[in-house]
């Protein structure tokens, strides 16, 4: 047996970024990786603690900024919990303006994701593509709010903004290119061969595996689980519109991303029947500056899978206890039992197959070689599965 | 041959260095606990329709090939030691370039026991670029703004738009 | 099966360890269990497949202020199957603050399980990795955050924010 080498990976900060940012460690038998673990919290800011010094109002923007990239469920999971110990219901309208900007949200951070897997595979004319085309999306999510990322769409007690006749004609028109791009994506993803050489049966995760490790989202969905808190638990304005799964048998690397461009689809038909059936009335209830005590549990899907809200109140201004659990957290534990017995070639897609938002990751590698260590850039250990499999 | 500051030769070398810098800055990107938002918004400031590429501006992974450092989010305990250990391998001249109220400030995180402080607090910063998250026209004007005092030489302390944090 | 059925499934599994049970929402079973039992009471949930561990929450109730009462750490395993939310919940001293680890039923719950030791110290015999996962690397040791009676490190404190603070 060769020495042992150890690769500490340290990647970008990540997705629900509460405390994402993960220091990897691979420990490697020659091209295999015999056992992983992960180090997070270079961007643990300790929001759960700062929740119990802020009031409840204040509270909906410090986690809307746990995540930039899916920073409305995360707003919407916290609204939903408050307003249930309150005792009260968002009307109609807002209910159904939130999950329209929730689908908003997953079509962003759907692309998002495409591109950046792409660019980890070495496949940068997809990144480019998916980001240009992201952008369409951005801007309906702009012209609705005000803002490109942490929208502040929600209130206790119902949202900030009208959905007009303008942004109805606007997302439409928005939609059908995107449509169209995403039918180009799905076609790319399943039939392009460079890319299906690292795609297909990597990363395998089985039906049981992705059950017993709690998977959630389209992870999940990849293998054959049918887990989704839209259906499972359909919260908001989901009971009138009901979605459709998507799942996948495969459980690869290529599953999930078929998994996750079939999801684009859905979202385009639900936002067009929300438009088509948006309730009317007002868009906010009142809700008392002081929450009744007790404790409730707010379980909403974020684009990358269920988000879990445990929120305890004692009755004052400010809560008494907020945790949460991000998807990514749960996948993250999937995806190291997973990682074992893969080429470290692989790691850089089989991680971001998981959909960790890499918004950088340009961050050091330290290596063990035995006794003395490297320094590698997450960006050389990208090139190095690049170029493995070019070799190839 | 020697070269001291004052010989013409020098003076040649310096404005060729200036001038390459100015052309083609090449930045590095950190994250120091940002949410994200500010991440994303660099990212796409680099894709098809906001190309910051065309200033010559471009992303990669060494702090040793890095003249900018595009740095995001408040400073999270654990990351001030790598902000500092990047900045330090930079080669000078080197700039900073903060973006996201975050980094300005602390932001909405302000008073969390992880975060030791803004940007500046830990390493000099030469622009601040406001905005929660900083529109992407905004972080191209800011890195605009950063060559534009390149060219006059050391660059000041440049606050891109009305009102932020000073 | 509707989430009656669920609940009542759950809650016959669970019943030889349950201590107390408690309907907190339609769609929501707490059922209370000593300690040592946890990990049996786990086990019978994975052996039957009852749903997947979602979460780990932990909730710290300090002790009284005239010292009458212990302070103890409670905490909640979660576990999800379609609409309904089952938290098995046990709660330990300050004094002895252990739980057995659950990660030879559950490989996945290390990560949990070192969040709740780091956050609340609370100690869990057998699990894979003790290593910090959130904390600083100098975060001092048997200082844990999410503890009540923390109030921030050395001169550092919490900023109270008041009502109108952004
Ligand atoms: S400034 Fe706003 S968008 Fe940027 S990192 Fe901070 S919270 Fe996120």
């Amino acid at each position: 047996m060769e020495t042992q080498r150890k690769f500490i990976v340290p990647i970008g900060p990540q997705h629900p970024a509460l405390k994402e940012p993960g220091h990897f460690q691979f420990t490697v038998d020659g091209e295999i990786v015999t056992d992983a673990s992960v180090r997070l919290g270079y961007v643990h800011r300790g929001i759960e603690k700062g929740a119990e010094n802020r009031n409840w109002t204040q509270n909906l923007y410090l986690f809307e900024r746990i995540c930039g990239i899916c920073s409305h469920v995360h707003a919407t999971a916290l609204a939903i919990g408050v307003e249930r110990l309150a005792g009260v219901q968002a009307p109609p309208r807002a209910q159904a303006i939130r999950i329209l900007m929730a689908e908003l949200e997953r079509i962003h951070s759907h692309l998002l994701w495409l591109g950046v897997a792409a660019h980890e595979g070495g496949f940068d004319t997809l990144f480019m593509y998916s980001w240009r085309d992201r952008e369409i999306v951005m801007d309906l999510l702009e012209s609705l709010s005000g803002n490109r990322v942490n929208y502040s769409v929600n209130l206790i007690g119902g949202v900030k903004f009208d959905v007009e006749d303008k942004h109805r004609d606007a997302i439409l028109r928005g939609l059908d290119t995107l449509e169209e791009r995403t039918r180009h994506y799905l076609n790319v993803v399943t039939t392009d061969r460079t890319f299906l050489a690292r795609t297909r049966g990597v990363g395998t995760m089985s039906r049981n595996q992705a059950e017993l490790f709690g998977t959630v989202g389209p992870t999940a969905r990849a293998s054959g689980v049918a887990r989704d808190v839209r259906v499972d638990a359909p919260y908001e304005a989901y009971t009138l519109f009901p979605v459709n799964l998507v799942t996948d048998e495969g459980g690869d690397l290529m599953a999930r991303f078929v998994v996750r461009t079939k999801e684009l689809f859905e979202s385009y038909r639900l936002i067009r029947e929300i438009l088509d059936h948006l309730p009317s009335g007002e868009l906010t209830v009142r809700v008392p500056r002081k929450i009744p005590a007790g404790e409730t549990v707010s379980r909403v899907e974020a684009p990358r899978g269920e988000l879990f809200y445990f929120i305890k109140s004692n009755g004052g201004e400010k809560p008494e206890r907020i945790k949460v659990r991000t998807p990514s957290l749960c996948n993250w534990a999937s995806v190291m039992q997973v990682a074992v017995g893969h080429k470290l070639a692989d790691m850089p897609m089989i991680l971001s197959g998981i959909d960790p938002c890499f918004s950088c990751n340009d961050r050091m590698v330290l290596i063990n070689r035995g006794s003395s260590s490297q320094v590698w850039s997450w960006d050389e250990l990208r090139r190095y599965g690049i170029e493995y499999y070019k070799k190839l | 041959m020697e070269f001291s500051p004052d010989t013409p030769w020098q003076k040649v070398l310096d404005a060729v260095r200036r001038w390459a810098r100015i052309n083609s800055p090449w930045a590095i990107h950190y994250n120091s606990g940002s949410c994200n938002g500010c991440d994303i918004e660099i990212l796409a400031t680099l894709t098809p329709r906001y190309d910051l590429e065309r200033f010559g501006v471009k992303l990669q992974g060494s702090p040793r090939h890095a003249d900018i450092l595009i740095c995001t989010g408040p400073v999270t305990r654990q990351s001030r030691e790598r902000l500092l250990r990047i900045y330090e391998q930079m080669p000078d001249p080197k700039f900073v370039v903060a973006v996201g109220s975050c980094g300005l400030s602390g932001g909405a995180f302000r008073g969390c026991y992880n975060i030791v402080g803004d940007i500046s607090e830990v390493v000099p910063v030469d622009v601040f670029i406001p905005g929660c998250p900083p529109r992407p026209e905004a972080i191209i004007f800011g890195m605009v703004k950063l060559l534009e005092s390149l060219k006059k030489g050391k660059a000041e302390v440049a606050t891109v738009s009305e009102g932020a944090h000073a | 099966m509707d989430s009656e059925e669920l609940i009542q499934t759950a809650m016959e599994l669970l019943v030889p360890w349950a201590l107390k049970v408690n309907r907190p929402e339609g769609n929501r079973l707490d059922v209370f269990v000593e300690p040592h039992h946890l990990k049996e009471a786990v086990k019978a949930l994975v052996e039957t497949q009852w749903g997947y561990f979602s979460a780990l929450t932990g909730l710290d109730q300090p002790p009284a202020e005239d010292g009458a009462t212990e302070g103890h750490i409670e905490a909640l395993y979660h576990f999800c199957r379609g609409p309904v939310v089952l938290s098995i919940r046990t709660s330990v001293p300050y004094s002895n603050p252990v739980i057995e680890s659950i990660c030879d039923v559950i490989p996945s719950a290390t990560l949990y399980e070192r969040e709740l030791m780091e956050m609340f110290g609370v100690v869990m015999p057998g699990t894979p990795s003790t290593d910090r996962l959130l904390l600083a690397d100098d975060w001092p040791e048997g200082v844990y955050p999410l503890r009540k009676s923390f109030t921030g490190l050395g001169e550092q404190k919490l900023e109270e924010t008041d009502g109108n603070a952004a």
